[in-house]
C-alpha cells in the first residue's frame, strides 16, 4: 500500500504539532520517522492511524483520502511502545482480538492463524499464557502478532523497542525487520533512536518541531544533511561557522573559521540530484530553488566534518588541538580536543594496548581533513 | 446502509446522550430540591427575604446551643479520632503482627456501617441495662449513665473516623521511602531527628487530611447526636430535623442553608488542600517493620509493648464491646436468658399493638426494595460520571464540582428539598406533578450512593492506558465494541466494589430516609431501629444485627473487589 501525507497539519489550541508535514511511503517500504520528543513523530502516526484528525491537509492511502474513516475502517496494525496488550486476555485472545472483525487472511481457521503469527514472532505454544507471566521482549512480540493477524496493509510502530535494554532491543529489531522484509507490508516505524533509524529503515524522515526537515535514504542523510539539525541529530558531528574567504581557480571554496582558513570542496550543496525524494521536496517548499548555489566571498556558511573523517597527521586543512577528555569505545577512541574554545570530537581507530598513552589530556594532537569530506549545511 | 449510519451518529454521541441523561437526573433529583430548600430559606410570600437567616445569625440559641455546639462536638471527635487512629497507624505502618492486612482492610468497615446500627450498639453497651453496667452490678458497683453526654458522641464520632483517619496516615507512612531515612543518618541525625525531620513532614499532610475529613462528617453528623445527644444536644441536623417534624420548614431551611454553606466551604478547603497534598503511592523502600513482641526486654522495648497493649485495651472496648453487645442484647431476653423472641419479632407479619405502627417486616422489604432502586439509578450514573471526569475536555472542572456536590451536601438538606420540590409537587405547565415518598427515597439514596460508584470505578478508567482501546480500533472494533471488550471487563471490579458500597450506603441511610419516610410503607430498617430505640432495646438490637450482616456482606464484596477507595 502507498501511504501519502499531503501539507498534513495539526494544531491544538494555539500550539502547533505538526506544521505542513508532507510525506510518501511506497509499497513495502520499511519508512522511519526519527526526531527529538515533541517533535510531532508520533502525531503523525496518530493522524495516519485514525486517532487523530489532522487540523489541515490529507492522509492518503492508495490514493483514497483518509479524511472520516475511523480507525477501525483502516485496515492499520499498530505496535506501542508499552505494548498495550490486553490485561483481560490470554496471549491466543490477543492475538485473536482483530480476527474478530474480519475473517483470517489466507483462508485457514482463526486458530491456525494465531498459530501461525505466534510462531512468526518465536513464541509458538504461547496461546494460553497471561500477557502478565511474560518477559517485555515477548509481551513486544505478542503486539507485533496481534497487529500482524488480521492482515493489515499498513504497520505502524510507535516507538516499540524504548521500554527494552539495549541487547535485547537489537535482537528485535532484527526480528522486526526480518519479518517486515518476509511479509512485505508497508511499515511506519517511530522512534527518537537516531541510530535505530539509520539501522532498520529503507528509508526516513528526519522531524524537527512538527516540520520534515530531510528525507531520505540512511546513507544520504548520514553523509548528506540538508540542515545543521538534520547534521547534529543524526550521529556526531562537527559543525562549524564559517566566513567565505575566496573561490580559487583551482576549485572549491577557501573559508575561514576564527584565524584559521580552510578548504571545502564544492559540489555538495546541491541536492537531491536522482533522489525522487529530494526532488519532491524541492518541489513542495521550493526552499532549495531559491537559494544561491554559488557562495560569494563573504556570505556565512556552516560546514560539518563527521569525527571519523578528521584523520590525525593528516596535512590537508590542518588543526592543533589540546586533548581534554578521551572514550575508549572499542573498535574507536572518541577524542575530544579544544581548539581555541571549539570543541572537536575526533574518532580515533584504535591501535591496541600502546596507544593508552598516545592521546594523554592535555597533549597537544595535531588532526586534518579532506576538502571532500567536509559538507556544507544550510 | 442508512441504518448503519444513523447508528454510527448514535454511536458518536452516545456519550454526550448518556451525560445529558445524567445531567438531567442530577438536575431533577438533587440541584432542584437543594434549590428548592435555598429558596424556602429566602422567600416569604414570593419576596426576598434574608430575615429568616438573620433572625438565626443573630440568636444567641442557634450561635451557641446549636452552631457553636456543632462545632466544638465536631472539633472534639476530631481530637478523639486522632488519638485513636494515629496509635494504629503506626502500628499498621511499623510493625507485623497476624491479622494485621485484616485489620488493615477492616478499617473500611465503619465506613458502610449505618450509624444508627453504631448507636444501637452504643445503646447496648452504656445504656441503662447495657453490658456496661451489668458488668458493674455483678462486681458490686452502682450503675452509670453515659447516654445522652457529649462524651458518648465523641466516642461513637471516633467509632466512624479513628479507622479514616488511621487508613489515610498509614497510606502515607507507608510510602515513607527507608532510604530517606537512612540518608539523614549518614548525614549525622538521630533517630528522633530523622524522625522529627523527613518521616513527621510526610505525614502531616495525611494527618490534615484525616483530621479534616472527620470534622466536615463529625460537623454534618445527624442519627448518632439523635440517639446519643437527643434533642437536648443537638447539631445543626438533629435541629433541622426538629424544625422539619414542627412543619416549621423556613427555619429548617434557613438553619440548612446555613450548614451547606460551612460544610461546602469546608469540603472545599479540604479538596484544596487534598489536591495539592496527594502523595506518589508506596515506597520503592518502605520502612522495614518489627514484631510487636520485642525479642529483648528493655524497659523502653516493655514500656512499649504495655502501651501497645494498652491500645489494645481500648481499641477493644470501642469497636468490638458495642458490636459485641448489640449481637448479645439482640438474643438475651427479659429474664437475662437466650432467647430468638426478638427476631421472631422482626418476622411477624401482622402488626400487634406492641410495634408502636412500626411494622418491621415491611421495614426490611422496603429496605431492599430501596436498595435494588439504589443500585438500577446509581450504578449506571456513577459509572457515566466516571467516564465523565477522567475524559479531557473543556469545563471539566466543573462538571467535577458539580457532580461531586451532593458529597458535601447533608442527606437531610436533601431530604428535606425533595420532600418540599417533589413529594408536595411541582407545577410543571399547568400540571401538578408529584412524586411518592419511596420513590423520593429512592432518589435520596441514589444522590448518596453514585459518588461511591464513581470514586471506585474512575480511578480504574484513570488507570486504562488510551492505547488499549486504540489498538483494539485499529484491530477492527468500533468504538462501542472496544467498551464492551476492553473497557469494562478491565473496570468491571470498581463497578462491582461500587454497587456494593451503594447498596451499604442504601440499607444504611438514615438522614433523608426519615424525612421523606410517609409511614409505614416507606420506613426502613434504620428508621424501624430508630423507632425501637429507647422503646424496646431487643428489636432494635435484632434489627441491627440484620444491618451488620448486611452491610459485612457488602464490605466483604468492597474488599474482594474493590481495594481502591482513593483516600476513603
Amino acid at each position: 500500500m502507498r501511504l501519502e501525507l499531503d501539507a498534513v497539519s495539526k494544531r491544538y489550541g494555539s500550539a502547533t504539532a505538526l506544521d505542513s508535514v508532507s510525506l510518501s511511503v511506497d509499497d513495502g517500504e520499511f519508512f522511519t520517522l526519527v526526531g527529538p520528543s515533541g517533535c510531532g513523530k508520533t502525531t503523525t502516526l496518530r493522524c495516519i492511524a485514525g486517532f487523530e484528525a489532522p487540523t489541515e491537509g490529507t492522509v492518503r492511502f492508495d490514493g483514497e483520502s483518509m479524511a472520516g474513516v475511523a480507525p477501525e475502517s483502516r485496515g492499520v496494525g499498530v505496535v506501542f511502545q508499552n505494548y498495550a496488550l490486553f490485561p483481560h486476555l490470554s496471549v491466543g485472545e490477543n492475538v485473536a482480538y482483530g480476527l474478530r472483525f474480519t475473517d483470517p487472511p489466507g483462508g485457514g481457521s482463526r486458530d491456525e492463524r494465531v498459530a501461525e503469527l505466534l510462531d512468526l514472532v518465536d513464541l509458538a505454544g504461547f496461546e494460553d499464557r497471561d500477557p502478565d507471566s511474560l518477559s517485555g521482549g515477548q509481551q513486544q512480540r505478542v503486539a507485533l502478532a496481534r497487529a500482524l493477524a488480521p492482515g493489515p496493509d499498513l504497520l505502524l510502530l510507535d516507538e516499540p523497542m524504548s521500554a527494552l535494554d539495549a541487547r535485547l532491543r537489537d535482537r528485535l529489531r532484527r526480528q522486526v525487520k526480518r519479518i517486515q522484509s518476509e511479509l512485505g507490508v508497508t511499515t511506519v516505524y517511530v522512534t527518537h533512536d537516531q541510530s535505530e533509524a539509520l539501522a532498520v529503515s529503507d528509508r526516513v524522515a528526519v522531524l524537527n518541531r512538527g516540520r520534515v526537515e530531510q528525507v531520505g535514504r540512511p546513507r544520504e542523510l548520514y553523509h548528506r544533511p540538508r540542515t545543521r539539525f538534520v547534521a547534529e541529530f543524526l550521529g556526531e558531528n562537527n559543525v562549524l561557522d564559517a566566513v567565505v574567504e575566496s573561490r580559487p581557480e583551482t576549485g572549491g571554496i577557501r573559508v575561514g573559521v576564527g584565524d584559521a582558513v580552510f578548504t571545502l570542496a564544492e559540489g555538495r550543496r546541491v541536492l537531491g540530484r536522482g533522489d525522487p525524494v529530494s526532488g519532491e521536496r524541492a518541489e513542495s517548499d521550493g526552499r532549495d530553488g531559491d537559494r544561491p548555489a554559488r557562495p560569494a566571498p563573504g556570505d556565512e556558511l556552516t560546514f560539518c566534518v563527521r569525527p571519523e573523517q578528521l584523520r590525525v597527521g593528516a596535512e590537508t586543512n590542518q588543526i592543533r588541538g589540546t586533548v581534554v577528555d578521551t572514550e575508549f569505545q572499542g573498535a574507536t577512541t572518541r577524542v575530544r580536543l579544544d581548539w581555541g574554545g571549539t570543541e572537536l570530537v575526533v574518532a580515533v581507530e584504535d591501535g591496541g594496548e600502546k596507544s593508552d598513552a598516545a592521546f594523554e589530556v592535555g597533549t597537544t594532537l595535531e588532526v586534518g581533513f579532506a576538502p571532500a569530506s567536509a559538507h556544507i549545511v544550510e | 446502509m442508512s441504518v448503519r449510519r444513523v447508528a454510527r451518529a448514535l454511536e458518536q454521541r452516545l456519550l454526550t446522550l448518556v451525560a445529558a441523561l445524567t445531567a438531567v437526573v442530577l438536575l431533577v433529583l438533587f440541584y432542584y430540591p437543594v434549590a428548592t430548600v435555598f429558596a424556602d430559606a429566602v422567600l416569604a410570600d414570593g419576596r426576598l427575604t434574608i430575615e429568616p437567616i438573620t433572625a438565626i445569625l443573630t440568636s444567641e440559641f442557634y450561635l451557641v446551643d446549636i452552631i457553636w455546639f456543632t462545632a466544638k462536638q465536631a472539633f472534639y471527635s476530631t481530637l478523639a479520632s486522632l488519638a485513636l487512629g494515629l496509635p494504629a497507624a503506626w502500628l499498621f505502618s511499623r510493625f507485623e503482627f497476624r491479622g494485621r492486612e485484616t485489620l488493615r482492610s477492616l478499617t473500611i468497615l465503619p465506613f458502610v456501617m449505618p450509624s444508627i446500627m453504631v448507636a444501637i450498639g452504643f445503646v447496648a453497651t452504656f445504656g441503662r441495662n447495657g453490658t456496661l453496667n451489668r458488668a458493674l452490678s455483678a462486681v458490686g458497683l452502682p450503675p452509670v449513665e453515659l447516654l445522652f453526654t457529649l462524651e458518648a458522641i465523641i466516642v461513637a464520632h471516633a467509632f466512624y473516623n479513628a479507622p479514616l483517619v488511621a487508613r489515610v496516615v498509614t497510606a502515607a507512612w507507608e510510602s515513607v521511602d527507608a532510604r530517606t531515612i537512612e540518608t539523614a543518618r549518614s548525614l549525622g541525625a538521630s533517630p528522633r531527628r530523622a524522625f522529627r525531620d523527613v518521616v513527621l513532614p510526610q505525614l502531616l499532610p495525611s494527618i490534615g487530611v484525616g483530621a479534616t475529613l472527620t470534622f466536615i462528617f463529625t460537623f454534618a453528623s445527624f442519627p448518632i447526636v439523635l440517639a446519643l445527644g437527643g434533642f437536648q444536644l443537638a447539631t445543626i441536623e438533629v435541629f433541622i430535623y426538629s424544625r422539619v417534624r414542627d412543619l416549621a420548614y423556613a427555619e429548617a431551611a434557613s438553619l440548612a442553608v446555613i450548614e451547606t454553606v460551612i460544610s461546602i466551604t469546608l469540603t472545599a478547603v479540604y479538596l484544596r488542600y487534598e489536591a495539592s497534598q496527594r502523595s506518589a503511592g508506596g515506597a520503592a523502600n518502605p520502612l522495614p517493620r518489627r514484631s510487636v513482641l520485642p525479642t529483648d526486654w528493655t524497659p523502653k522495648s516493655t514500656l512499649r509493648t504495655a502501651g501497645i497493649a494498652g491500645y489494645a485495651l481500648v481499641v477493644g472496648l470501642v469497636f468490638v464491646v458495642p458490636i459485641a453487645s448489640m449481637i448479645l442484647a439482640s438474643v438475651t431476653g427479659g429474664d437475662g436468658g437466650f432467647t430468638l423472641a426478638n427476631y421472631a419479632f422482626l418476622a411477624e407479619r401482622q402488626a400487634t399493638g406492641a410495634s408502636f405502627q412500626v411494622k418491621p417486616l415491611p421495614a426490611i422489604l422496603n429496605s431492599l426494595a430501596f436498595a435494588a432502586g439504589t443500585l438500577v439509578v446509581a450504578v449506571p450514573m456513577g459509572v457515566t460520571m466516571a467516564v465523565l471526569t477522567t475524559r479531557r475536555y473543556r469545563g471539566r472542572g466543573l462538571i467535577d464540582v458539580l457532580s461531586m456536590a451532593p458529597f458535601a451536601v447533608s442527606g437531610i438538606v436533601v431530604g428535606l428539598g425533595l420532600l418540599r420540590g417533589l413529594v408536595f409537587g411541582v407545577d410543571v405547565l399547568g400540571t401538578r406533578i408529584r412524586v411518592t415518598g419511596a420513590l423520593a427515597i429512592v432518589a435520596a439514596h441514589a444522590v448518596g450512593a453514585y459518588p461511591f460508584v464513581t470514586r471506585n470505578v474512575a480511578p480504574l478508567f484513570a488507570r486504562l492506558d488510551g492505547r488499549l482501546v486504540e489498538s483494539a480500533r485499529s484491530l477492527g472494533a468500533t468504538r462501542t465494541r472496544a467498551l464492551v471488550d476492553i473497557e469494562l471487563p478491565l473496570v468491571w471490579t470498581g463497578v462491582v466494589a461500587g454497587a456494593a458500597f451503594a447498596v451499604a450506603i442504601s440499607i444504611g441511610e438514615f438522614d433523608s430516609t426519615i424525612i421523606l419516610a410517609e409511614g409505614a410503607g416507606s420506613y426502613t430498617m434504620p428508621i424501624a431501629v430508630e423507632r425501637f430505640l429507647g422503646r424496646r432495646l431487643g428489636p432494635a438490637t435484632a434489627m441491627g444485627c440484620l444491618l451488620l450482616l448486611v452491610t459485612s456482606a457488602s464490605f466483604l464484596v468492597v474488599d474482594r473487589f474493590g481495594g481502591r477507595w482513593g483516600e476513603l
